[in-house]
């Protein structure tokens, strides 16, 4: 147990789930955030799309960073991640139609996410390949655990659902709940990332 | 070899390999790709005419056996008349019958029209009687989740089905989107005509009123040969 809590790949997770979370405490990521947490199901495949071409897109960069030409590495940087965001897309309009379609043009948007960007800037055009993989990994699960958090609120208190299913009793509705419709729009969602920035700040601070 | 060429190399193979596993993905994924956009058109068809519930879970090979037993397609010019496949002119319309015991139950018009931030597609199946709103179904469209967005929840679909686009006096009307609740805004003799408008989404509401219009207006000599029980031979491809 101490060793594993002592390998990269532990810290690494750890480290991008909470202390350093790119959307909760980093601010990036945003956009994206916003707009495919209506539901949990798209919510959780967009932090998948995410995690695999940050993971991957890290990796080739990794395992290319002595043969990038400094001067036009960003470029390279860019055409990489491009190749990555587009072959997740092709794969989910061929095996999960519903869902790409609703998350409609944010999966091609991974592509100008600065997460996937700044950790390949930050991380992969420094460090060997598999830390670097493990990297990437461990900040799209950062991400997606997010947006998982946020599409959960947004879903339950905004359709009463989960994944599709109804969870709130019809019996409620019958005494005078009511939907929040806030939740499912934009506000709302800024509402939601507000409220776990405030808690991860104020849990951290306490430290 | 100078730095300047290094770099130039360098992008030209990368780039090189990058279009090589675009090409890839695109080619090998097509297949499956437009296999997913038939079926899901299908399966719009058939919620239209009813013959399937909206979230019913269905397996794609159910979806197209379906269709193939029950659904025929169709072209018609803009007299109405059915046009064999060597006949077809661009402005053509295409038509879907839905097809029971060799008698036309119902036929489906696609939906094609302007909403308040993008396109608004779906389709619109009415009864053989040439008057009566059988199902209405949106598969595509960019309006406001939870405001404009609703055209596609089930209510506002359901809310079609009984209504007419002919008034009392047999005279072609269209069907309306009223301003929130049909029973409150529209006095009883037009509410036939309308149906439940979405709270927030007045816009929507009246530019797919009016695109509703414009396309059953089009295709009302196709409307009226239903209404005087001429129903066209069904031709099939």
């Amino acid at each position: 147990m101490r060793k594993l809590s002592k390998s990269f790949s532990y810290k690494a997770i750890s480290e991008a789930l909470w202390q350093s979370n790119p959307v909760s405490k980093q601010i990036l990521g945003i956009c994206s955030s916003l707009a495919v947490t209506v539901q949990l199901k798209t919510a959780l495949v967009m932090g998948l799309a995410l995690t695999f071409v940050t993971a991957f897109s890290n990796l080739t960069i990794s395992l290319l960073r002595n043969q990038i030409p400094r001067n036009v590495r960003i470029i390279a940087e860019v055409a990489i991640i491009a190749v990555l965001v587009i072959i997740a897309d092709e794969f989910l309009r061929a095996f999960m139609y519903d869902i790409s379609k609703q998350l409609s043009v944010f999966v091609g948007l991974i592509i100008t996410n600065c997460i996937v960007m700044g950790r390949a800037e930050a991380f992969a055009m420094g460090n060997p390949p598999w830390r670097s993989f493990v990297d990437g990994a461990a900040n799209g699960i950062g991400y997606a655990s997010i947006l998982g958090g946020v599409a959960f609120f947004r879903e339950l208190l905004g359709a009463g659902k989960l994944f599709g299913f109804q969870v709130v009793p019809k019996g409620f509705y019958a005494a005078g709940y009511e939907n929040m419709g806030l939740m499912l729009l934009a506000p709302g969602a800024f509402i939601a990332i507000a409220l776990f920035v405030w808690l991860e700040h104020t849990l951290l601070k306490d430290k | 070899m100078s730095n300047a060429m290094k770099s130039i190399v360098f992008s030209v193979i990368l780039c090189v390999v990058c279009s090589l596993l675009l090409t890839a993905a695109n080619t090998g994924l097509k297949p499956f790709q437009q296999k997913n956009i038939e079926v899901d058109r299908q399966k719009n068809i058939l919620k239209a005419f009813g013959i399937i519930a909206e979230g019913q879970a269905i397996s794609n090979a159910e979806v197209t056996r379906l269709f193939e037993s029950s659904v025929r397609s169709l072209w018609v010019d803009d007299s109405g008349r059915i046009l064999k496949e060597n006949e077809r002119a661009p402005g053509d319309l295409p038509l879907y019958l839905y097809v029971k015991d060799d008698t036309v139950k119902a036929y489906v018009v696609p939906i094609d029209t302007r909403g308040l931030w993008g396109q608004i597609r779906g389709y619109l199946a009415i009864a053989n009687d040439g008057t009566t709103i059988v199902g209405f179904t949106v598969f595509q469209h960019q309006e406001t989740p939870g405001l404009g967005g609703e055209i596609e929840s089930r209510w506002f679909c359901k809310n079609f089905e009984g209504k007419k686009i002919l008034d009392a006096s047999g005279r072609f009307v269209s069907i309306h989107i009223a301003k929130g609740s049909a029973a409150d805004a529209m006095p009883p003799e037009k509410r036939i005509n309308y149906v439940d408008g979405i709270s927030g989404a007045t816009m929507t509401g009246k530019f797919l009123s009016e695109g509703l219009k414009k396309i059953l207006a089009a295709y009302e000599p196709v409307a009226i040969q239903f209404r005087q029980k001429h129903q066209p031979t069904i031709q099939a491809n």
